[in-house]
């Protein structure tokens, strides 16, 4: 069986996730006996080479460029089929993270196109301009149970180096609701995605439930602004920077520039339960 | 083609874990920031960065899916046209346009003028470019990068000018070109360079390494790290000369990351249409169908000089060394 996993190359860093994704496919096929998969990756710039695709990475760039491009090259309307109707695995990594939002604010000047996918609210450089990026150890509770089988227990439970780059926050949860954001849509300065109904042969497969919360940057608290109390206590339980929902994962930092391939793996590993649990129904 | 990663031509894929620059470059806890500082770098890549000397052209490069924008007070050409001394600019200046966008604001410092990257870094650029558009300085010495938060991009001839910057701390490569000409012929010519002394050098033993580190005048493990990569260990943006969009797509094909267009876009026609069609390019550089497509009816191009019937006392890039 061929997997096809494709990274979108309109801008930003899509090699070092082609890089990332080589190695945690060696990784995933040590794992497994007997294994009959084959895994394909591939850049993605245009609509043909999306439909080729079981699975997607939207990397890290400046949301504002991927935006646009993709709107030119007529992709935007593609990628939210891809993920709104067909929910497909999707994974954004910091610009894509944005992109896969239901509502972002502090873009540009007249807003930006988002493809949604996710029920959050980003914030767009929340820390801060490139004097304020950093690197921090980050316990992320999925990797530790995705490595108890057999796997080097210490491999597993080291904190994962993470790099953020003028990184946005996920900043609000947001309810699930048919059709667009409403409320969202009313806050002054944040832009909506539009909405798109998940396709039927689908939804038996899919379930949508709310946000989970995957992983959290503590103590950090000093940038979040002040405008509500409901944000300011979850921003005492630390910022959030990584995501999931149905088939919609997101991270505001940067795995691919680690050259640590554990959540390529963990994702791999999704992607693969993903396209089996389809094929079973 | 475009998913053929073992791509002959030129090896484009930069490894996540270059080594290069770390040793020096250590913050209090004895960490290194210079993956954050390429970091940047990297999700700069396959896009266009613009030359703005205000506001209102800041929006409109961001509109055209700019990555980033340089702040300067002239363009290039303007500078070439006028003469006199060309410094950093206005910190009010640079400050407005950080306020009208929302992607990073580059600007520039003159050659070995460390006071003025202090001045920029305070104001909290995105990334400095120590860059030969500007009058040197320093007659000897280049600023030395490692201290800075900041990141730098810095131009480059050959490889052993690029190392040499690379060995000081710049996080990010440009070619030099030659800037304000319009003329794409010296951009070529320092990538084309820079990317045969690397092939010759991926052949070589270590004693020939160290030889031509000796000749090139460039540290020893840097080369021997480029020449393992096959490619420069950091980013490594065209240039100098990028008028249109088949210049653009010119060299990404040759092998760039990405493209600075400086006087190309705003000494041209209409400005925002040629924006747009440039980051196009740059995107879709291996298919010449959307290539042709861009390329049409964008306007008068910038007039252009050629730099065959320069002086060369009117080259910038000899600036630097």
């Amino acid at each position: 069986m061929d997997i096809t996993i494709g990274v979108l190359a309109l801008q930003g860093a899509f090699n070092e996730h082609i890089q990332l994704l080589r190695e945690a496919g060696q990784i995933v096929a040590s794992k497994e006996n007997n294994s009959q998969k084959k895994w394909i990756f591939k850049e993605v710039r245009t609509e043909a080479e999306l439909t080729s695709c079981d699975a997607l990475i939207i990397p890290g760039g400046e949301s504002t460029a991927i935006s646009l491009v993709a709107q030119r090259s007529n992709m935007l309307e593609p990628l939210r089929h891809f993920v709104k109707v067909t929910r497909k695995p999707t994974w954004g990594t910091c610009a894509g993270l944005i992109l896969l939002a239901e509502a972002a604010n502090q873009t540009k000047r007249g807003g930006q196109e988002l493809i949604g996918g996710l029920d959050v609210r980003v914030n767009r450089n929340h820390f801060g301009r490139q004097v304020e990026s950093f690197q921090a150890n980050l316990d992320l509770p999925f990797l530790q149970k995705a490595d108890g089988d057999g796997q080097d227990v210490e491999t597993s439970q080291k904190p994962f180096r993470a790099i953020f780059i003028r990184a946005p926050i996920v900043e609000k949860l947001l309810p699930r609701v048919s059709g667009i954001q409403q409320d969202e849509a009313k806050a002054e300065e944040t832009v909506i995605a539009p909405s798109r109904a998940m396709d039927e042969s689908v939804a038996k497969d899919i379930t949508l439930a709310d946000v989970e919360i995957m992983g959290v940057l503590p103590g950090r608290t000093a940038a979040v602004k002040d405008d509500g109390m409901e944000e300011k206590l979850d921003a005492e339980a630390g910022d959030i920077i990584a995501v999931r929902q149905a088939n919609v994962f997101g991270t505001s930092f940067h795995p691919e520039l680690t050259g640590d391939p554990r959540i390529h793996v963990w994702w791999l590993e999704q992607v693969v339960e993903a396209i089996g649990r389809r094929k079973k129904s | 083609m475009i998913n053929d990663h073992s791509n002959s031509r030129m090896a484009t894929e930069l490894p996540t874990r270059t080594t290069n620059g770390d040793a020096t470059s250590q913050n209090a806890s004895g960490e290194s920031n210079f993956t954050v500082k390429t970091g940047l770098a990297r999700m700069l890549k396959g896009g266009v960065i613009m030359d703005v000397v205000n506001a209102e052209q800041a929006k409109i490069a961001e509109e055209a899916g700019a990555v980033a924008v340089m702040a300067l007070e002239r363009v290039p050409a303007d500078i070439r046209a006028q003469g006199g001394v060309a410094r950093m600019s206005d910190p009010k200046m640079i400050k407005e346009i950080m306020a009208a966008v929302t992607i990073p604001v580059m600007a520039k410092a003159r050659i070995g003028h460390f006071v003025e990257c202090q001045i920029l870094e305070a104001i909290g650029v995105d990334y400095i470019d120590e860059s030969e558009v500007l009058t040197p300085a320093d007659h000897a010495h280049h600023v030395e990068k490692h201290p800075y938060s900041v990141p730098f991009v810095c131009g480059c001839r050959n490889l052993g000018e690029a190392l040499r910057r690379i060995s000081e701390g710049a996080a990010m490569i440009r070619t030099k070109g030659e800037a304000g000409t319009g003329d794409v012929v010296e951009a070529v010519r320092h990538m084309r360079t820079v990317t045969a002394e690397i092939s010759r050098a991926q052949n070589m033993s270590d004693a020939e390494l160290r030889i031509l580190a000796k000749d090139i005048q460039a540290p020893f493990d840097l080369l021997k790290e480029t020449a393992k990569l096959g490619r420069l260990p950091v980013v490594n943006f065209a240039a100098g000369g990028i008028a249109t969009p088949a210049d653009a797509a010119l060299m990404m094909q040759l092998g760039c990351d990405g493209v600075f267009v400086g006087s190309g876009i705003f000494k041209s026609g209409d400005a925002s249409k040629r924006a747009k069609a440039i980051v196009q390019a740059v995107t879709h550089y291996n298919d010449p169908k959307v290539l042709a497509a861009v390329s049409e009816d964008l306007g008068e191009a910038m007039v252009g000089l050629n730099v065959s019937s320069m002086e060369a006392k009117d080259k910038m890039q000899g600036r630097g060394w």
